[in-house]
């Protein structure tokens, strides 16, 4: 790391003129060099990429209306069933996999959300100072101090988080106020930078500044954010889900954890463990590889880290 | 001293500021609720038998404000009755105030909370210092690796599987009620130890899902201090590695307050979970079960009342770091 940092002088000092272009790598090409010299990354992105599989192709294979078989309830692994069978006699393994597409979907959506209104607010905040900034900070402030899970199964009398895009706004909304504290802090410092003097004196406006001088600089902090409130958010809206406030109509992780925890029965035996377990290992396995995934992002968007 | 009391009221005025906007988003939080609760329970208790004006004053006692009166006008009722600390009458307990209710639960989610948040950064903070200090051997990277896999952790699964693992599977450790039933509540041993017994899994589940966060924030903040000036001047003054220890632990400490404000926002918060798997009479299970029943002055006197705790809470942390810190205290 040191190295790399003490390199940036000379960097700077070999810097092309506009006359003869430095050829760039492609973003594609330094992604896949990143990923090739770091094996947890590529484990990371494989777990993700399966994940994602899973949830966009997988519930093609079963009918809208899983088969239950009532003589058949809390079965344990078996070739028929290698997860086993839940209270009604579904299959656990067609569950996990038709309840990953509102999980997984809700959680990246409200990860964009939550980035989105944070980069936004944060910028504004931290570019103009003044009246808008302490309202985006109050607000910000505001947000962050209500407990989120109360407020949250508060708004679920009114809000039925129906679709994946409901639950993801409502979590954006309320997920925003770390993020934008930290972009405008990270901003702070940056416009008072001689790059960002320059680019005032030579007469861009504020729009082009905060949108092509600033904001590179905080892209991959953002892409490491947006990752973690994916996680965030998978653990957020499954915890909805299990606590029993919402309609548990739909086949999700959350709902399975609230059957699993609340039918008679399937907290006291050792039968039907494997129901109990299978989402919370799909949860972690996510989280495993963001997390695994997160290390090979951080230096594939910061050019710092990044070996010539 | 002036400085501090200065602070003081500039946060309690904001605090009233945040409360009041909390009260009037739930006062129109109910109104959108589909199907009406207002009107419902108006129609209900016409159909009992009251007239419209004895239904409309029972609704009044339940929810603050008058069905028929026009939207600012409840609103200032329900305002006026707020100011006065009342929050109106139970629906699913009839008649009974909300506030009663409420302050009933209190103690059970301030004790697990206020509990599991101090346990929670004493253990995680020594765990911290350990982690930092033998940074380099195996006790030093598997404190580390334990922190990080916890922190990866939901706090419900936490719950979830300690009741499976100590309370169903093995039943070990007791759950479903903050005491035994045949113990009457007093300061007697045998009562304390009880309550404590039946508190230990709730708490647990704090602490592992907690420790994470604080063993390697103050793992950061050691090593960094590690490296300030003041301790290689003290080490070359031949300090005992005691002192060295102090002065380290001491410094180390401070920026780690700044972070309790957020631990106790998601304590509360998490409490929810805990108190649902636990089935632990606080707040929160308060608020989950008034949903269950359509009881809505009490859903929102309990979110109400979670939310002046996290207030109040984040209040003392910060007045308690002004008292730590001599830079906070004297600066401004």
């Amino acid at each position: 790391m040191n190295t790399i940092v003490s390199e940036e002088p000379q960097a700077l000092s070999t810097y092309p003129s506009a006359q003869t272009p430095r050829h760039r790598p492609s973003s594609w090409a330094v992604a896949w060099d990143v990923l090739r010299r770091r094996p947890t990354g590529l484990l990371g992105l494989a777990i993700l990429l399966f994940f994602i599989g899973m949830a966009a192709f997988g519930p093609l294979f079963y009918p809208a209306e899983l088969p239950s078989n009532p003589s058949n309830i809390f079965a344990g692994p078996s070739p028929a069933h290698p997860l086993g069978t839940d209270f009604q006699g579904t299959d656990t393994l067609a569950l996990v996999i038709t309840g990953s597409r509102y999980v997984l979907l809700s959680a990246f959506l409200a990860g964009l959300f939550t980035a989105v209104f944070g980069t936004v607010t944060g910028l504004i905040s931290g570019y103009y100072l003044g009246v808008p900034d302490s309202i985006i900070t109050k607000l910000a402030d505001f947000v962050l101090t209500i407990p989120s899970f109360p407020l949250l199964v508060v708004l679920s009398t009114v809000w039925k988080f129906g679709s994946p895009l409901a639950m993801g706004l409502v979590l954006g909304l309320i997920g925003w106020g770390a993020l934008a504290r930290a972009v405008r802090s990270q901003v702070l410092t940056l416009r008072e930078r001689t790059f960002i003097e320059a680019a005032r004196g030579l007469g861009f406006s504020s729009v082009h500044i905060i949108v092509k001088e600033i904001f590179p600089n905080i892209t991959s902090y953002v892409a490491m954010k947006f990752l973690l409130a994916v996680t965030g958010a998978i653990y957020a809206s499954v915890a909805l889900f299990f606590l029993g406030v919402l309609p548990l109509s739909t086949n999700n992780w959350g709902v399975m954890l609230q059957f699993a925890f609340s039918q008679a029965g399937a907290m006291y035996t050792t039968q039907s463990l494997p129901y109990l377990l299978a989402p919370l290992a799909c949860i972690l396995l996510v989280t495993f590889g963001v997390v695994l995934f997160l290390d090979a992002v951080d230096e594939m968007l910061n050019p710092r880290l990044r070996r010539g | 001293m002036r400085g501090f009391l200065l602070r003081l009221a500039r946060r309690l005025v904001g605090a009233l500021v945040m409360i009041w906007a909390v009260a009037t988003f739930t006062f129109f939080l109910i109104r959108m609720i589909p199907g009406d609760p207002v009107a419902a329970q108006l129609n209900m208790l016409e159909q009992q038998g009251m007239s419209e004006s004895q239904a409309a004053a029972r609704v009044a006692g339940m929810y603050g404000f008058y069905p028929k009166d026009p939207l600012p006008i409840q609103y200032l009722h329900y305002m006026q009755q707020m100011a006065h600390l009342d929050l109106g009458q139970s629906i699913s307990y009839t008649g009974v105030p909300v506030m009663h209710i409420i302050l009933s639960a209190l103690p059970y989610t301030l004790g697990l909370v206020v509990t599991g948040i101090i346990l929670t950064f004493i253990v995680g903070v020594i765990g911290g210092v350990f982690a930092a200090i033998y940074r380099n051997t195996w006790v030093g990277s598997s404190i580390t690796v334990v922190g990080s896999i916890l922190h990866g952790i939901p706090q419900f699964m936490v719950a979830l599987l300690l009741a499976y693992l100590l309370a169903t599977a093995h039943p070990i450790f007791p759950f479903g009620a903050p005491y035994d039933a045949a113990i009457s509540p007093g300061i007697t041993w045998t009562f304390l130890s009880n309550l404590g017994l039946h508190a230990v899994l709730p708490i647990a589940a704090f602490i592992i899902s907690g420790f994470g966060f604080w063993a390697l924030a103050m793992k950061a903040s050691v090593v960094t201090t590690l490296g300030d000036d003041f301790i290689l001047a003290a080490e070359l003054r031949g300090i005992k590695p005691s002192i060295r220890f102090r002065y380290i632990a001491r410094n180390a400490f401070l920026p780690l307050f700044t972070y309790l404000a957020i631990a106790i926002g998601y304590t509360f918060g998490g409490a929810i979970f805990i108190e649902q798997i636990f089935d632990y009479p606080g707040l929160g299970l308060l608020q989950l079960n008034s949903i269950g029943v359509h009881d809505y002055p009490l859903m929102q006197a309990a979110f109400l009342m979670i939310t002046v705790a996290v207030i109040v809470s984040n209040i003392v942390a910060e007045m308690l770091y002004t008292v730590i810190d001599p830079r906070i205290r004297t600066a401004r």
